[in-house]
């Protein structure tokens, strides 16, 4: 990638081995220190602390990650550590943030923002946005040197505003520089922003969830960039992340916030083997694995704490499984221990019971894995996609004619049987969404037939198709946009009924069901969605799609805004459903990990076509496609050990665009083993290995070593 | 941004023509021939009928409107019922008045609405920001006309520091005595219009105010005034460029209450005097004037528009 251009140019000295950081931290000084950093809001529901005591130390060299879910000030404090919350309702911030030795909450306004960006820079979650549109993207890097070096003249910013586009990967820096955001990719915008960021060679770098808004592929490519960030700066890296994936792949130390607090900090390979904290190992049980399937997740119960009433004891202590009640955990908020040897921290009254719940996590795991496998497949299936076609105009010139087409669906076929669930994984921009839409001919099809309960879509009249939107129904990505916030949750879900025409009383009666189904409690009925966490309103829009009865669910990546403990319950749920009601599911996810934990069949999406299918076994345990066996490789792994042996070749580049495709084998430009049949013929889906793989070299592909391939 | 400006380049002339042709014929809505309106009631039928002839208004409805349209792309749009003078002639005498006029309240206008939208924004609870809200409102509130009258009697009859009737002193003759002859009128404009303007500023700027890239800005390093000089406004002026360009259309189709008021030779006043004479060439000449002064605005904003924000160029 951009290695070369950074060989040799580290700063002698100041590079720690990413190995030991342990034994260099004796000597140095902390870059970085939070010092009982406190956070509070006012809001109407009274005073919110969002930041409850936070301390934390990062050194030159080494990357902190700084992990937990959404509200538990991860991101908070940093950005009241640099001056950056402007909200007027901020009420208090208090404590020290030490830049060097100097507190920045306590200087003067000029004063801080000369060491922003110079001493100390940000990297931000979708760079897209963070970027300003209406300025050409060289000069908004070139801004951030010449602030801080008045003398530096707008051509000699520009030379070395070339250069580090150069360096971060940016292709043609040159013509590059003259160009706007939405000229870029969001892959390369966050190259930019790393640009922007190493620019003044700072001593603290801090990476907001750098990679959240991204695909795999794109987020291995940028992770690697921030490893080559650290070397060329020196710099000290603050990683923001809720992806216990990236930090494994990625930390030397790790501290876990829950609550507005740090509850346990530790070398990374400890925190992963022997957490000392019942939350780090119940996150641990509850994420999705891409190397072992569970049978079942082991969800963390109840809902993330609410920071305007924090309990009195330990934060974690109502969803905790090992306090069990015990008063000392309800009353008295622990304060953080070293652990024996002296390394690593720990809020918890009872540290050495933590480790314990790693173990009972994998035991009923895997013996009892892929039994529900069986031969349902017999059947005719409950969704049948032969051949589907959908192509969006694209309008461009004086006329607004149709000038070109995004072939979004370009021939995709897919079956699936009751009782079954069939994973649709992809990159943003595969066509996967608009696959899904097809069913409920929420998009029009543009060929290609599409039957539901053989029950042809594309062909049906009005009255028909209502009567199969009732049997096929959709759960959406976004539980917050996806409920009318006017309607209470019980009418939301009692809507589909009332189309039906049920009188009250019954719809009513089977609202009650239908939320003791999900799990949630028949009183809350008449709330309003927006009293209510995500987890809970991706419980009500389930309850929603189930009221019709429907046969067939239609999965649109229903979890991906949920956090990973919650989402663990959301996997369970729809487990269990389908369990008992045998309804089939299509679920789109860009998540492999979540597709391997839920699915029978798996199809892999690549620009509008299947490129692999298969069970789930097949399709991840011997991958013959080379695009399958990139993604599976760009997926962090949470698991530290060996992650030095794991040597990840990104894919390179972005998904071409859909408007032209290459000619053969779409993948074949960012394919690494692409050879000179690739351009000339498209190849077809055929029989692999027990799975259906698109690759002329599909027979090859085995023989790779698993090293090789990754 | 080629295609852009083909395309509305072309939506322009489109609603240019259409806008003629509605302009031409309005006045067949109106009561009355304008061949009576010349001559009177008492007029015999052969008087009308050659007096129609000489107005073209005896062919079919497709012929007069080309001719009209035709004589009117030439510059001639007939005569004055009235004077008899050229309607050309007449519109020219006060378009620079108009002109003058329109200039001197945008420019108060901008003058008020730029520092006064920032402050409201950004400063919302400061002590100045809530005077000036107090001033948005009121500046909605108070009606033009009436702010107008009461600037007559306090600055002009009462103080007499300054003439109570505008006359048009050409600026490029005559500076100062342009500024104090045209001052009142535009102040009485231009509280109003600054008023609408400050406040789609401040809206559109508090918003930019939150977003990610403004963070990003300060993040590195950049001083809060060159946040929002460099990065803020631009962003934040694209509402207020199309609010400013309205503007603009209103005051050069003449601000016809104001230049009553303070008997200012406008356009408006032009306008106003006209439609009470019937003087039918002479209001569809200033109208067709109106319409297409206000579409060329609009283009001009829509080139703006581009210039400012390069996503817009693509589509």
């Amino acid at each position: 990638m951009s290695g070369g251009a950074l060989d040799g140019a580290t700063r002698g000295g100041t590079v720690h081995s990413a190995l030991t950081p342990a034994a260099d931290r004796g000597a140095g000084q902390p870059v970085l220190s939070l010092r009982d950093l406190v956070v509070e809001f006012t809001t109407p529901a009274g005073v919110v602390r969002a930041v409850d005591g936070m301390s934390y130390d990062v050194f030159g060299g080494e990357t902190l990650s700084v992990v937990g879910e959404t509200g538990s000030g991860k991101s908070v404090s940093v950005l009241a550590a640099l001056g950056l919350l402007r909200t007027p309702n901020l009420r208090r911030v208090s404590g020290q943030a030490l830049l060097g030795g100097v507190d920045l909450l306590t200087l003067p306004e000029v004063e801080l923002r000369r060491r922003l960006g110079r001493d100390v820079a940000m990297i931000f979650q979708d760079a897209i946005s963070a970027l300003n549109p209406v300025q050409r993207v060289g000069h908004q890097i070139a801004e951030a040197l010449r602030v801080h070096d008045r003398a530096l003249t707008a051509a000699a910013a520009r030379v070395r505003v070339v250069e580090l586009l150069d360096m971060v990967g940016v292709p043609h820096a040159d013509a590059r520089y003259d160009q706007y955001p939405h000229q870029f990719s969001g892959g390369m915008c966050q190259r930019v922003m790393i640009a922007m960021a190493i620019a003044n060679r700072p001593k603290v770098l801090i990476a907001d969830e750098p990679t959240t808004a991204l695909d795999v592929s794109v987020q291995a490519q940028i992770l690697d960039l921030l490893r080559v960030a650290r070397e060329e700066t020196g710099a000290g890296v603050v990683l923001i992340t809720h992806d216990l994936g990236v930090v494994a792949e990625t930390a030397d130390r790790v501290s876990v916030t829950y609550g507005g607090r740090i509850v346990e900090s530790g070398e990374v390979t400890q925190i992963f083997t022997r957490p000392r904290h019942p939350y780090t190992a119940a996150l641990l049980g509850a994420l999705p694995r891409l190397d072992t399937a569970a049978r079942r997740l082991l969800p963390i119960p109840g809902q993330p704490p609410d920071p305007s009433e924090l309990p009195p004891g330990c934060a974690f202590a109502p969803r905790c499984p090992i306090s069990q009640g015990r008063s000392v955990c309800t009353e008295q908020r622990p304060e953080a221990r070293p652990g024996p040897d002296g390394a690593g921290v720990s809020a918890c009254h009872f540290p050495d019971e933590a480790a314990a719940l790693l173990t009972r996590a994998d035991s009923p795991g895997d013996t009892t894995a892929s039994v529900s496998g069986g031969d349902a497949a017999a059947g005719s299936p409950v969704l049948d996609v032969q051949q589907a076609v959908a192509r969006f105009p694209v309008r461009s010139g004086v006329l607004a004619r149709p000038s070109a087409w995004v072939h979004a669906v370009d021939g995709v076929s897919l079956r699936v049987p009751a009782g079954r669930t069939l994973g649709l994984v992809g990159e943003s921009g595969c066509g996967k969404t608009t696959l899904a839409r097809l069913v409920l001919r929420l998009v029009e099809p543009t060929g290609g037939r599409i039957l539901v309960d053989g029950r042809d879509v594309g062909a049906a009249g009005r009255s028909q198709l209502r009567q199969i939107r009732r049997s096929a129904q959709m759960v959406f990505q976004d539980p917050y946009a996806s409920l009318n916030p006017r309607l209470s949750v019980g009418d939301n879900v009692a809507e589909p009924l009332r189309l039906q025409g049920l009188p009250y009383a019954k719809r009513r009666s089977q609202v009650a069901d239908l939320f003791a189904r999900v799990g949630l409690r028949t009183e809350h009925a008449d709330r309003l969605p927006s009293e209510f966490s995500g987890g809970q309103r991706q419980r009500v829009a389930i309850a929603r799609a189930l009221a019709s009865r429907p046969g067939l669910l239609i999965l649109d990546e229903p979890v991906s805004a949920l956090d990973v403990s919650v989402q663990a319950q959301v996997l369970n749920l729809l487990a269990d459903l389908q369990r008992e009601s045998a309804m089939a599911y299509l679920f789109v996810s860009h998540d492999l990990a979540v597709i391997r934990q839920v699915a029978d069949e798996v199809a892999v999406m690549y620009l509008g076509r299947i490129v692999e299918s298969g069970s789930v076994r097949r399709v991840y345990d011997d991958p013959r496609h080379p695009y399958t066996r990139a993604l599976l490789a760009s997926v962090p792994v949470p698991d530290p050990v060996g992650r030095a042996d794991r040597r990840r070749v990104p894919l390179g580049g972005d998904v071409p665009s859909p408007v032209d495709p290459p000619s053969g084998c779409r993948f074949r430009t960012r394919c690494p083993i692409a050879v000179a049949i690739c351009a000339e013929k498209e190849p077809p889906l055929r029989l692999v290995a027990g799975g259906h793989t698109a690759c002329h070299l599909a027979d090859e592909t085995a023989d790779l070593t698993p090293e090789a391939a990754r | 941004m080629y295609g852009h400006l083909v395309r509305r380049l072309l939506q322009f002339a489109v609603v240019l023509v259409l806008g003629s042709i509605a302009v031409w014929a309005f006045t067949f809505a109106l009561p009355g021939d304008p061949a009576t309106v010349l001559l009177g009631s008492d007029a015999s039928e052969s008087e009308l009928a050659a007096t129609r002839a000489r107005l073209g208004l005896d062919g079919s409805i497709v012929q007069q409107y080309l001719s009209w349209i035709g004589h009117a792309v030439g510059g001639d749009l007939g005569a004055s019922y009235y004077s008899g003078q050229p309607v050309v002639r007449e519109l020219l005498d006060r378009i620079p008045a108009t002109i003058q006029l329109a200039g001197f309240a945008m420019t108060l206008t901008l003058l008020i609405a730029v520092p006064v939208g920032i402050v409201v924004a950004l400063r919302p609870h400061s002590v100045a920001g809530r005077v000036l809200q107090g001033y948005l409102t009121a500046g909605l509130a108070v009606p033009t006309f009436w702010l107008g009258l009461l600037l007559i009697i306090v600055l002009a009859v009462q103080l007499q520091w300054l003439p109570a009737a505008s006359d048009f002193v050409p600026i490029w003759r005559d500076p100062a005595g342009a500024v104090t002859a045209t001052i009142l009128p535009a102040v009485a404009i231009a509280v109003h219009t600054s008023s609408v303007t400050a406040r789609f500023l401040a809206t559109s700027l508090g918003e930019v105010m939150g977003k990610d890239y403004i963070r990003t800005a300060r993040a590195k390093g950049v001083p809060e005034r060159d946040v929002i000089r460099r990065h803020a406004l631009r962003n934040a002026s694209l509402p207020t460029v199309t609010i400013v360009g309205l503007q603009l259309g209103s005051f050069l189709g003449g601000t016809v209450v104001i230049e009553a008021v303070f008997n200012y030779p406008g356009l408006g006043r032009l306008l106003y005097t006209a439609i009470g004479e019937r003087d039918y060439a002479l209001v569809q000449g200033g109208v067709l004037f109106v319409v297409a002064t206000f579409l060329l605005l609009n283009l001009l904003v829509d080139v703006f528009y581009a210039v400012l924000d390069p996503r817009i160029r693509l589509t």
